[in-house]
C-alpha cells in the first residue's frame, strides 16, 4: 500500500542524490551568473567601487542612492523609462489582442497572416532599430519620401525629440506584438465554442459576445502579457542603441542604458548598482500592482 | 464555417502589408548601389541590383569572423541549454526530493533578475573566472534557462512514469535512462527549445556587449551595434549585415513555425 502511495507523482527512488545531480549544471549557473552577481550587485550599491577599483573600496552608506535624487540624467531615463512604460503596454495590449481576434476568424491563408504578423519577433532588436532607423531618418528617408509625395512638408523625424519618442513606441509593437497575439490566440481558441453559440440563440450581439464571453475568458492571458510586457519595456536598450541612440537631447534615454554607460564609460559601479536596485525594484511594484490589481478585479 | 466578413480582410491584410514592407524594404535595400541608397528620391525597389554592399560589409568589416562567430556561439550554446535544461526538467518532473519547492522557487526568481538589471556585477563575476573576453561567456551562463527548466518540466510530466521504472528493473542506470529513454523520448520539446535557443543566441547583444571586448570576437549584433554607433551610420555595409542577420532567423522561422508557436503558448515568456 504504501508503494502505491508514494507513486502518487513521480517515481520514488532509491538513490536519493540523482534529481540533485540532474539538477546540479543549472542551478550552478542560475548561482554564479544570477543569483551571486545580483547580492554582489545589493553590495556594490552601498561601496564607491570603481571599474579599475574592484580590489580595493570604501562601503559608504546610501550615498549612491541619496546621489541619484540630484542626479539629472537619472531622474530624466528613470522618468523616460516609466512614462514608455505606461505608454507602450496599452498600445501593445490592444495591438496583439486585435491581431489575435483577426487571426482566429475563418480566414482564408490563415497560416499566412500568423506567420506575417509573428515574422517581427524572430528579427533582432539591433536589426529592427537599424530597420526603423533607415526607413525614418534624414529628409531622404523613404519615410520623408512618401510624406512628399502625399503633400506633406518634410518631417524632422528622428532629430525631433518627440517623433523620436514615438519612434522608438511604435517599433516596440510593431517588433512584439505578435508574440504577445500568439499567447491571446491560444486563450481565444481554448474558450469552449458552446458558449458562443448559446449567446447566439440569445441573440447576442458580437460586441457583447466579446464583451461578456470573451473578454472575462481570457483573463489568464490578459494578466500574463500585461506582465510580461512591462517586465519587457523596463529592460528596453538594444532597440534604443541603433534606432536613436539615446538621442535627441536625451529625449529616448533610458534606464539600462544609463546603467551601462555609468558604469562602463563612466566606471561609477557602485552608483550604477544602486541605479540598478531602484530599477529592479520598481519592476517588481509595477509586476506586483499588475498582478494583486487583476486579482482583485477577480472577486469584483 | 462561417466565412470572414470583408472588413476582416481588409483589416488583416492591412495589418499584414504593416509587418511585410519594412523588412522587404530593407532587404531591397541591401541590394541598391550608393547612389540610389543616398538618393533624394529613394524608390522600394532597387533600379540597379548590385551585391557591393556585401562585399563591402564582408572585406571592411571582417564580418564573415563574426558571422561564423555567432553560429558557434549560437549552436554550441544550444547544445548544452538542450542537455541541462532536460536534465532539470526531468529530475522536477520525475523525481521528489527535499529542498524541490526551494529549488523552484529559486528558478522563478531568476525570471525576476533579468541581464540587464544585473551587467555590472555579472562583469566582476566573468573577470573572476577568466571568461571575460571569451566565447565561453556566451555559451555556457545563457545556457541555463527558466524558460527551458519549465518548457521541458511540463512535456516530460507527459512520459508515463512505467516506462522508466521498466527500464530501472532491467538495471539500467540513471544517466542510460536518460540518454537512452528521456532524450529520446522528448524530442518535441527539445526541438522548441532548440529553435528558441538558437534565436535567444543569435539575436542576443546584451550578454556580448557586457563580456566581449576585442572585435575579433564579436558577433554580428554586437559587430552590426558597433558599426552604427558613435561616428554616424555606416548605412551601405550595416544595411547588408543587417540583411544577412535576420535572413537566417527568417528561414529558420519558416521551416520550424509550429515549434514556435507552440512554445510562445507553453512558456509565454522569453529566456
Amino acid at each position: 500500500m504504501t508503494k502505491v502511495k508514494k507513486k502518487v507523482r513521480g517515481v520514488e527512488f532509491k538513490q536519493k542524490i540523482v534529481p540533485y545531480m540532474f539538477l546540479a549544471p543549472n542551478l550552478l549557473i542560475f548561482s554564479i551568473f544570477i543569483i551571486v552577481p545580483a547580492l554582489i550587485g545589493l553590495y556594490y550599491s552601498f561601496t564607491d567601487v570603481t571599474l579599475f577599483t574592484f580590489d580595493g573600496f570604501d562601503f559608504i552608506g546610501l550615498e549612491n542612492y541619496v546621489k541619484l535624487i540630484d542626479n539629472e540624467y537619472f531622474v530624466k531615463a528613470f522618468v523616460n523609462t516609466i512614462k514608455l512604460v505606461i505608454v507602450v503596454v496599452p498600445i501593445m495590449y490592444v495591438a496583439s489582442l486585435t491581431m489575435a481576434v483577426l487571426i482566429v476568424q475563418p480566414l482564408k491563408a490563415k497560416g499566412l497572416f500568423r506567420a506575417v504578423y509573428y515574422w517581427p519577433v524572430m528579427i533582432s532588436a539591433i536589426v529592427i532599430g537599424i530597420m526603423w532607423n533607415w526607413i525614418l531618418a534624414g529628409n531622404f528617408s523613404i519615410f520623408n519620401a512618401i510624406a512628399r509625395s502625399l503633400g506633406i512638408q518634410t518631417l524632422k523625424t528622428l532629430t525631433d525629440p518627440t517623433f523620436a519618442w514615438w519612434s522608438v513606441v511604435f517599433a516596440l509593437v510593431w517588433s512584439r506584438a505578435g508574440y504577445y497575439m500568439i499567447i491571446f490566440m491560444a486563450a481565444l481558441l481554448s474558450i469552449p465554442v458552446p458558449l458562443y453559440e448559446a449567446a447566439d440563440m440569445d441573440g447576442a450581439s458580437k460586441l457583447q459576445k466579446f464583451m461578456y464571453i470573451t473578454y472575462p475568458a481570457i483573463r489568464p492571458a490578459r494578466l500574463m502579457v500585461f506582465i510580461l510586457t512591462t517586465m519587457e519595456i523596463f529592460k528596453v536598450y538594444p532597440l534604443v542603441v541603433t534606432l536613436t541612440g539615446g538621442g535627441p537631447h536625451r529625449a529616448t534615454y533610458f534606464t539600462v542604458q544609463y546603467v551601462y554607460e555609468v558604469a562602463f564609460k563612466e566606471y561609477q559601479v557602485g552608483s550604477a548598482s544602486a541605479m540598478s536596485m531602484v530599477m529592479l525594484l520598481i519592476v517588481t511594484i509595477f509586476t506586483a500592482a499588475n498582478f494583486f490589481l487583476s486579482k482583485r478585479g477577480e472577486n469584483v | 464555417m462561417k466565412k470572414a466578413s470583408l472588413l476582416t480582410y481588409v483589416l488583416s491584410i492591412v495589418v499584414l502589408l504593416i509587418f511585410i514592407l519594412p523588412v522587404i524594404y530593407i532587404i531591397f535595400s541591401a541590394f541598391k548601389p550608393s547612389s540610389e541608397l543616398f538618393s533624394a528620391n529613394p524608390t522600394f525597389i532597387p533600379k540597379d541590383w548590385t551585391l557591393e554592399n556585401f562585399t563591402i560589409a564582408l572585406s571592411k568589416g571582417n564580418f564573415s569572423l563574426y558571422i561564423f562567430n555567432t553560429f558557434l556561439v549560437a549552436i554550441s550554446s544550444t547544445i548544452i541549454a538542450v542537455i541541462i535544461n532536460t536534465m532539470a526538467g526531468y529530475a522536477l518532473s520525475k523525481f521528489r526530493f527535499k529542498g524541490e519547492n526551494v529549488i523552484m522557487l529559486l528558478i522563478l526568481s531568476t525570471i525576476m533578475l533579468p541581464l540587464e538589471v544585473i551587467m555590472v556585477p555579472i562583469f566582476s563575476v566573468l573577470r573572476f573566472f577568466g571568461l571575460y573576453n571569451s566565447l565561453l561567456a556566451l555559451i555556457i551562463p545563457p545556457a541555463a534557462t527558466p524558460t527551458g527548466i519549465f518548457l521541458m518540466r511540463q512535456y516530460l510530466l507527459t512520459i508515463p512514469d512505467e516506462v522508466i521504472q521498466a527500464a530501472r528493473i532491467d538495471g539500467a542506470s540513471e544517466w542510460r535512462i536518460f540518454w537512452n529513454i528521456i532524450l529520446p523520448n522528448a524530442k518535441p520539446a527539445i526541438a522548441t527549445l532548440a529553435i528558441f535557443s538558437f534565436m535567444w543566441r543569435w539575436n542576443d547583444y546584451v550578454w556580448p556587449l557586457i563580456a566581449i571586448n576585442s572585435p575579433k570576437k564579436y558577433t554580428l549584433q554586437l559587430a552590426i551595434a558597433n558599426f552604427s554607433g558613435e561616428f554616424g551610420i555606416d548605412y551601405n555595409s550595416v544595411i547588408a549585415m543587417s540583411a544577412l542577420a535576420m535572413i537566417p532567423m527568417l528561414i529558420v522561422f519558416l521551416i520550424f513555425q509550429r515549434q514556435f508557436v507552440q512554445g510562445t503558448v507553453d512558456s509565454g515568456m522569453k529566456g
